[in-house]
């Protein structure tokens, strides 16, 4: 685990965001509003399901900070809220590179006890090549 | 520096509440077990160098428990603990892990050594669980979505971007 992760969300801001996006429809409405504001009724077009049914969709994506809505004019528009995104992402490339970097270290301790290891077999073989002497 | 170029492959197969990390080392599996499991170890390289490690504890028996704190250049400290539940060297040593930051959470974090040509594979599986299902359920759903949506998050910034 990347303690750094936790600096930025809370676990459970986390845990909302991502089980946000882990339904295809959701992240369809928002691979949507990455292309510009949109009502319900737009967001809603390209699914076979009922606006209602979008509706709760938009709530959790909203809930999990992931879209925001606001008034203009008569309508009510839903905006994607690109932070919150941006956090995921530094989420998951903290979990890496907290990773890629144990690793280097651990590949620099190997070698070191490696070396060490060798020199400590030498040491016994040539101890014992001199007793047998 | 590091001796090669070698990627770590992290995996997050959709629908199981699981992190899985290999990468090759070159060096036995007798002594990466010792780098991965014996404190005076591993608190020479797990973690980004910036974070200090200010315990580093194993009492290497089934059963037995271990404990971390990583503490930030800004002090703030993590701490992660757990219990052995088994240690079969040089294959694999499986515990809990518990952060102490959501304690309620246990996950159950796994090493396996597999001897390959020319050294270690090692593959550390971590899976989420709570005592609840439903708990599971959430951190299923939240592994799935990591990984799952990264190149889409990607996708996303991008256009975000252009905007």
């Amino acid at each position: 685990m990347s303690p750094a992760a936790t600096e930025e969300l809370t676990d459970s801001e986390l845990d909302r965001a991502f089980r946000a996006l882990s339904d295809p429809t959701r992240r369809a409405i928002l691979a949507r509003l990455a292309e510009g504001d949109a009502g319900v009724l737009d967001v809603a077009t390209p699914f076979p399901m009922s606006q209602p049914a979008v509706t709760k969709h938009l709530n959790v994506l909203e809930e999990a900070g992931l879209i925001s809505r606001h008034r203009r004019a008569r309508q009510r528009l839903c905006r994607l809220e690109p932070a919150r995104l941006k956090q995921l992402s530094d989420w998951v490339g903290s979990y890496r590179e907290f990773w890629e970097e144990s690793f280097e270290r651990l590949d620099e301790l190997l070698e070191e006890l490696q070396g060490a290891h060798e020199e400590e077999q030498s040491k016994t073989h040539s101890k014992r090549r001199g007793e047998a002497r | 520096m590091t001796m090669t170029d070698t990627p770590t492959e992290i995996i997050t197969p959709p629908g199981e509440p699981l992190i899985r990390t290999r990468r090759f080392l070159k060096a036995p599996p007798e002594l990466v077990y010792r780098a991965l499991t014996e404190p005076e170890y591993v608190r020479r390289w797990l973690g980004p160098r910036r974070l200090e490690i200010t315990v580093c504890e194993a009492d290497l028996r089934v059963g037995g428990s271990w404990r971390l704190v990583h503490r930030a250049p800004d002090g703030t400290e993590f701490g992660f603990h757990g219990e052995f539940l088994e240690l079969d060297p040089p294959n694999k040593r499986v515990g809990t892990f518990i952060y102490e930051g959501a304690p309620d959470a246990t996950a159950t974090e796994t090493f396996v050594c597999e001897r390959v040509e020319g050294g270690t594979m090692l593959v550390s599986t971590m899976v989420h669980s709570s005592v609840e299902a439903r708990d599971m359920h959430v951190a299923s759903g939240m592994e799935e979505g990591i990984l799952d949506s990264y190149s889409r998050l990607d996708e996303l910034m991008a256009q975000e971007q252009e905007r």
